[in-house]
């Protein structure tokens, strides 16, 4: 160590331990461990241009919500509760049913030791459920502060021990020293120039080294930081996991308090932090790459926070606490201050513990449990209540497989009502791992949920004259926009650019003003004319390559991708003439988040390939042969076509339609005639949802494609929004009810899954990451600030990977805050955690629990719902924390 | 009805129209409006341009017209910011939809480009003086608009300080002048008889001040500070700040040309604008937010726009002026598409660049350069604009047609090159054919201030050459965070979370400004 690391004093937390101890201990393997488990807290972040939904939370299931909101509050003062302002207004709308709060209130009073009379207590707490505020004049009275002082001789059953914060955000907390906004000032700074995807002409001097060495080589440069901060980091070592070991030990942080330590950091800018991780799982060669950031961090912390310490004691908040605690007897209990001298030591202390244990955090849950139960019960009445369909049915002509995705489910009932057609629901990657690479692009993108990894890479051919003027026109077109991006990095070219190029962009500028709808078509129809993108075909084949993943399947593979699925599905017999596969994808212009509102499971973009490979390989002769020893018989005159549901504005669009057979023929006039009705039916229904200031418009069609070609528009759909339920079912179980498009549904019937696989795979694969969507929503509702990304208007894409608000700030995890919220003042996602309802026999269930641990740990901890339907039709709700 | 409409003339109606659109925006703040009156707002937006133009294309001389001065000039001035304002109002009505000051956004938006546009009619300078200190006060409170966020707040006020400063100084600088030539009208202070009774000192002076009050809002070092930090007001803002205000140094000072073509100022000037162009284009390079890089072009950009002036070639700086708005705003509107896909980047690396087509860039450039140096018979500002011209088309053609892929390719390149030289000559054209009655010509500048410009811009790209081929030296990481420090924001405008938006009441709070059906 060198010899400026002497420090005469100790500070803040540690509980004497000497620095060489420290060091002893933690060995380097030790610190990597450290940082793994650290990194629980945060969840890894990817380019926006493949947006996948995650949850915030993955890593941190082993608690349950509440102790996790409660931490979070504690450490960050992040909370994960929806606002009293929300709840009260979900409330005016008539979404929480008061009876269901008030049986909540009487569970919770059950379930609590209280040592007071029932009534004073169920007053206290009706009271206090109002979710009023205490009054500041109340808080401020001087007896209540003498009272307080009075009472701290009683220990409260209750001690929270504070959370372990880091000393950057202590000096803020206590005396307003702003010394954890300059640190991250620097670490954003920091990160986006290193990690830069946006090829800036001068990027950061070493960047292909590791980031640490990077930003060691440059900071004894930084005229940001004063001499003696350049000259403290100047001399931290030149490895970053020694650095990491030195910054902690001069910081004296106890070895007991490291990865609380750490994860204080990750959580500060839990987006920037949730990049690198992301980045540190790509590559082998990046894969310290956390390891580097927090010794960046905590070695600039270090240097920062120097001059301010020792930091002083952080002073107790028992008093103002014990205040909150009497004011609250006061407002809600009707018992004014005087009286407490009236009340045994026992009592007094039971006051308190009732008024410590109904706090804030729970009587939230209270209502945000009932704000659930109210949404269960209105659902459990649909599905229930509905008369039995008879099973005479007509025949089927065409059947169509559509993804999950919520905004499946108001396509798919118009369908149904427009004609003899039958549909499934299914995760959108067709349980096909692949990795998908278009026509001529060098990049490929892995089209399935993140939570998988993709065994087969599928490529789009063409003949190879087609394909190299195809090529050549490609670059052709990119090149202007490459000409434009360097002559606007040049210093005496881009002088000059705007009297080049002005002229092109008011005209289309002004093309895109005052003619959103038909500008953007022409840009696009303009685009894909000079394009000509030829017809192709897709390598299916398996091919061996040196490096990667394989090209294709092996004729085996074919056969179980198609089987599995189609069993997944529930289509084994009863084929119609047509299957159509449905992927979806969405439309939109100059929109960042354009990625969000495509299909989630296959990895943030439409779902179109997948589709169109499963369809080709169903109607593989070879594959049928085989399938038909399976017990599969698909007839000869059934075909299978691939289509693109277009969310945005409800289309189809056809992406592969082989030679139909005479019966798919008919089926297929059918579709298409039926579909400009479905179209219009379902946007009428989206299109009221959306704001539009009042407006009625004729034709819904041309409004809903105006949102997709409009430049300026910040809600060109809703996405996934309002999501709240998952349903894993026969489309019996919920055919003509009006589902609203909050509610993912899965195709199965419990009679086909003898062992149960079927309904393990839907849980570990489509359930996760319908339960992903549902927190990222939920997160970003409840915590806009923390786990959204704010408001649209605000934002600046940095380094073309990510966007912050304003100026700068941590790289923005979530969802817009237009993306939930209908405006300013009314939200439209209602942060209900998902429910998921299976239909299957209660030992269906048991089995499952049994099984999946992580699936029991979610339900048990909160993180999901479940109910069950079983075989007599009997809805059952499996409680939180209460299954065995 | 017939007989009414003769009687009015064509500045008439626009002034008329104008009013329109005040009372429009009045009638929006009011809470009781129904919120969709926005779209009968932005088409009475509309008007007063269409007028504009219809202006700017029937009349040629020269008109004053009561307090104003109704000449070509300003009426391009006031087309342009009115059409800004249009088209961000236009984009206003969705990008905006459901914030809490809905409403505000379009009053303010009036505010700011109805204002400007009136500045640069007026004949009168006291009434330059009102209508460019609304212009300011608008943009400022539209920054200020979402105060309930602190760095929108800290930008706001440090942008109303640098504001205030610049026109209390524009404010001393006019009274200067009104005082010693006794007149407060354009018309007649700068006219030949009116500037002689001024002393060489006190024409350097005024010349001074003009100096500082239009390099603050053109966001010149060392001013730069509040367009840094003004990322933080929303999309459609920014490019009414970058389009529509930034740029009023360029019309300021061709209007008081007489009285700024002296010896000091330029210089002055063209120092402190050669600094902020080396500033901006060393943002565009090391920054890698999409806004950020974007204010750093501007600032570039208006540097050297103010060159432009300080060389006499205010024609060219008015083109500068105007083209660059539309360039920068569009720019600002599509800054939702700046996500970096990867398909994009997948460019042909693997082509031969042959000697023959590179020479033949070269040669070429040199060609146009040369050509157009004799075509407008250059006089010193054109050396630079053959520069840059010759520059650019050798530079263009090596990346469009040199290194373009097969014979699509070339061809394709080898057209756009040729179809944008000749937009770029027929807009040259018309802008000249429109203006050379009444843009001064300017002095022919010293031949000391062309070398000192072109030694600026020349000695800056051979160090950039040096610095991208010697990146890892120590000199190239200083330079390169030193433009890094140079481009972030103040440290108090910037919060790693947008708190406010937990503190957002809801609807039954009673207190929005957004009605909700």
């Amino acid at each position: 160590m060198d010899g400026t690391l002497i420090f005469p004093d100790r500070h803040g937390l540690q509980q004497g331990m000497s620095v060489p101890d420290v060091l002893n201990l933690v060995s380097t393997n030790g610190i990597n461990d450290w940082v793994s488990s650290a990194s629980r807290v945060i969840a890894p972040l990817g380019p926006i241009a493949s947006f996948a939904a995650r949850s915030p939370w993955t890593g941190l299931e082993e608690q349950s919500f509440e102790q996790i909101a409660r931490w979070l509050k504690d450490l960050r003062d992040v909370d994960i509760y929806p606002s009293a302002l929300l709840l009260q207004d979900a409330k005016n709308r008539g979404e929480i049913d008061p009876t269901l709060l008030e049986k909540g209130l009487q569970h919770w009073l059950d379930s609590q030791p209280l040592k007071l009379p029932r009534d004073v207590a169920e007053r206290f707490c009706r009271a206090a459920l109002q979710l009023d505020d205490l009054p500041a004049n109340l808080l401020a009275a001087t007896e209540l502060g003498g009272w307080a002082k009075k009472l701290s001789s009683l220990t409260l059953p209750v001690i929270k021990t504070p959370p372990v914060q880091t000393l950057s955000f202590r000096p803020q907390r206590q005396s307003g020293i702003k010394v954890e906004e300059d640190l991250n000032r620097h670490v954003i700074k920091c990160c986006k120039l290193f990690l830069d995807g946006s090829h800036a002409a001068w990027s950061l001097p070493n960047r292909q080294e590791s980031f640490y060495r990077a930003w060691h080589r440059l900071v004894q440069y930084d005229p940001a930081l004063n001499r003696s901060q350049r000259q403290l980091l100047k001399n931290c070592p030149k490895e970053a996991t020694s650095a990491l070991k030195e910054a902690l030990s001069a910081l004296e942080i106890p070895p007991s308090q490291i990865q609380n330590y750490l994860e204080a950091h990750l959580l500060a800018l839990p987006g920037w932090a949730g990049m690198m991780l992301w980045r540190s799982q790509q590559t082998y060669q990046e894969n310290s790459l956390l390891t580097e950031y927090l010794a960046v961090r905590i070695s600039m912390e270090w240097a920062l926070v120097q001059s301010y310490l020792p930091l002083p004691e952080q002073p107790s908040e028992e008093q103002a606490l014990l205040i909150r605690l009497i004011a609250a007897w006061v407002h809600w209990g009707d018992l004014p201050i005087e009286d407490w001298s009236q009340l045994s030591a026992t009592q007094q202390r039971a006051h308190l513990t009732l008024a410590y244990r109904f706090d804030d955090l729970l009587r939230r849950r209270l209502w945000l449990e009932a704000w659930e139960q109210t949404y269960e019960e209105r659902l459990k009445k649909m599905i229930i209540s509905k008369k039995p369909i008879s099973h005479v049915e007509k025949p089927v002509s065409a059947q169509l497989a559509f993804c999950i995705d919520t905004r499946s489910e108001p396509f798919r009932r118009a369908l149904e009502k427009a004609g003899p057609f039958e549909t499934f629901g299914v995760a959108g990657f067709f349980g096909l791992p692949i990795e998908t690479c278009e026509l001529g692009s060098k990049h490929s993108h892995a089209s399935l949920p993140v939570m998988l990894k993709p065994k087969h890479k599928i490529n789009e051919f063409a003949s190879k004259t087609d394909f190299e003027s195809y090529q050549q026109r490609r670059q052709a077109a990119n090149s202007v926009t490459h000409t434009f991006r360097t002559m606007k990095q040049n210093m005496l070219t881009s002088l000059l650019l705007p009297e080049v190029s002005g002229p092109w962009l008011s005209l289309q500028m002004l093309a895109r003003s005052f003619f959103p709808r038909r500008a953007g078509r022409i840009f696009r129809q303009l685009q894909s004319k000079w394009l000509q993108k030829p017809s192709t075909e897709l390598s299916l084949d398996y091919l061996q390559m040196k490096a990667g993943l394989p090209v294709g399947f092996s004729e085996e593979e074919k056969v179980q991708y198609v089987s599995q699925l189609l069993k997944m599905m529930g289509l084994t017999e009863d084929f119609a003439p047509l299957v159509i596969i449905c992927g979806h994808g969405s439309r939109s212009t100059n929109n960042p988040y354009a990625a969000a509102l495509d299909c989630g499971a296959c990895g943030g973009a439409s779902g179109g390939f997948n589709a169109r490979v499963l369809a080709t390989l169903c109607n593989q002769a070879r594959v049928r042969e085989a399938l038909e020893t399976e017990g599969i018989k698909i007839p000869e005159d059934t075909m299978f076509a691939a289509a693109e549901h277009i969310t945005t504005f409800n289309q189809l669009r056809w992406l592969y339609v082989p030679e139909l057979s005479e019966g798919a023929q008919a089926a297929f006039g059918r579709i298409c005639e039926a579909l400009s009705k479905v179209s219009e039916r379902v946007n009428a229904e989206q299109l009221s949802r959306l704001p539009n200031l009042g407006f009625h418009f004729n034709n819904p069609n041309t409004e809903m494609q105006r949102l997709a070609e409009d430049w300026s528009e910040v809600r060109p759909e809703w996405g996934l929004a309002r999501n709240a339920a998952f349903i894993i079912g026969t489309r019996r179980l919920t055919k003509d009810c009006n589902l609203d498009g909050r509610v993912f549904l899965h195709s199965y019937d419990w009679h086909d899954d003898y062992d149960g696989t079927l309904l393990s795979s839907i849980i570990a694969g489509p359930a996760t990451v319908a339960q992903w969507v549902n927190l990222q929503y939920y997160a970003s509702t409840v915590a806009p600030h923390y786990y959204g990304s704010g408001n649209k208007a605000t934002q600046t894409v940095t380094a073309g990977f990510g966007v912050m608000q304003g100026n700068a700030s941590d790289l923005l995890t979530g969802l817009p805050w237009q993306s939930v919220m209908k405006s300013d003042g009314a939200f439209y996602h209602a942060p209900l955690r998902l429910l998921v309802v299976i239909e299957a026999p209660d030992e269906y269930v048991e089995r499952l629990m049994e099984h999946d641990l992580a699936f029991h740990q979610k339900v048990q901890n909160g993180w999901i719902r479940l109910a069950t339907i079983d075989s007599k039709g009997h809805w059952n709700v499996i409680k939180e924390g209460n299954h065995d | 009805m017939l007989v009414t409409l003769k009687l009015l003339s064509l500045p008439t109606i626009f002034f008329l129209s104008l009013a329109m659109l005040a009372l429009s925006a009045m009638v929006i703040l009011h809470p009781r409006v129904p919120l969709n009156f926005v779209r009968i707002h932005v088409r009475i937006c509309g008007l007063p341009p269409l007028i504009a133009l219809l202006n700017l294309v029937t009349n040629s001389t020269k008109v004053i017209f009561g307090p104003w001065r109704l000449d070509p000039l300003a009426w391009l001035a006031t087309l342009f910011v009115l059409t800004i304002g249009l088209v961000v109002q236009r984009y206003s009505v969705r990008q905006l939809l459901g914030d809490r000051n809905y409403r505000g956004y379009f009053a303010l938006l009036t505010l700011t480009t109805g204002s400007a546009s009136l500045a640069w009619l007026s004949n009168d300078l006291r009434l330059l003086l009102v209508c460019w200190g609304a212009t300011l006060l608008g943009l400022t409170l539209l920054i200020r608009l979402n105060r309930d966020w602190r760095v929108a707040k800290s930008a706001a006020v440090r942008a109303g300080r640098l504001f205030a400063l610049s026109w209390i100084i524009l404010l001393l600088a006019i009274t200067w002048l009104a005082l010693m030539t006794g007149h407060w009208q354009f018309s007649l202070t700068l006219t030949q008889g009116s500037l002689v009774q001024l002393s060489s000192w006190e024409r350097t002076g005024i010349a001074l001040l003009l100096v500082i009050a239009v390099a603050i809002p053109a966001a010149q070092y060392p001013f730069q500070r509040w367009l840094l930090d003004s990322v933080v007001a929303p999309t459609p803002v920014s490019a009414v700040m970058h389009a529509g205000v930034v740029n009023a140094g360029g019309i300021i000072l061709a209007r008081f040309a007489p009285i700024f073509s002296g010896d000091l100022a330029p210089i002055v000037l063209i120092v402190l604008s050669g600094i902020s162009v080396l500033l901006g284009t060393g943002t565009i390079l090391v920054q890698v937010d999409y806004k950020r890089q974007l204010v750093g072009s501007t600032i570039a950009q208006m540097g050297f726009m103010l060159i432009q002036c300080s060389l006499g070639a205010y024609l060219a700086a008015i083109i500068h002026a105007v083209l660059h708005g539309l360039f920068k705003s569009a720019l600002f509107l599509q800054a939702g598409s700046a996500v970096h896909h990867n398909e994009q980047a997948v460019r042909a690396t693997t082509t031969q660049t042959s000697f023959l087509w590179r020479t033949a860039g070269i040669i070429l450039g040199l060609f146009v350069g040369i050509g157009f140096w004799f075509i407008v018979k250059g006089r010193g500002y054109d050396m630079i604009s053959a520069l840059l011209l010759g520059w650019s088309v050798s530079f263009a053609w090596s990346h469009l047609v040199t290194s373009g892929v097969g014979r699509i390719g070339r061809t394709v390149g080898f057209t756009l090159l040729a179809g944008a030289l000749i937009v770029f000559s027929i807009i040259l054209a018309a802008f000249y054919v429109l203006l050379h009655g009444t843009v001064s010509q300017g002095v022919q500048p010293h031949t000391s201030s062309i070398i000192l410009v072109l030694f600026i811009l020349l000695t800056s790209s051979v160090t950039g050459a040096w610095l991208s081929r010697h990146p890892s030296s120590t000199f190239s990481a200083v330079v390169y965070l030193w433009l890094v420090h140079l481009g972030e924001p103040y440290h108090d405008s910037i919060e790693s979370h947008p708190k406010y938006l937990t503190a957002m009441p809801y609807s039954q709070g009673g207190k929005t400004r957004w009605m909700e059906r």
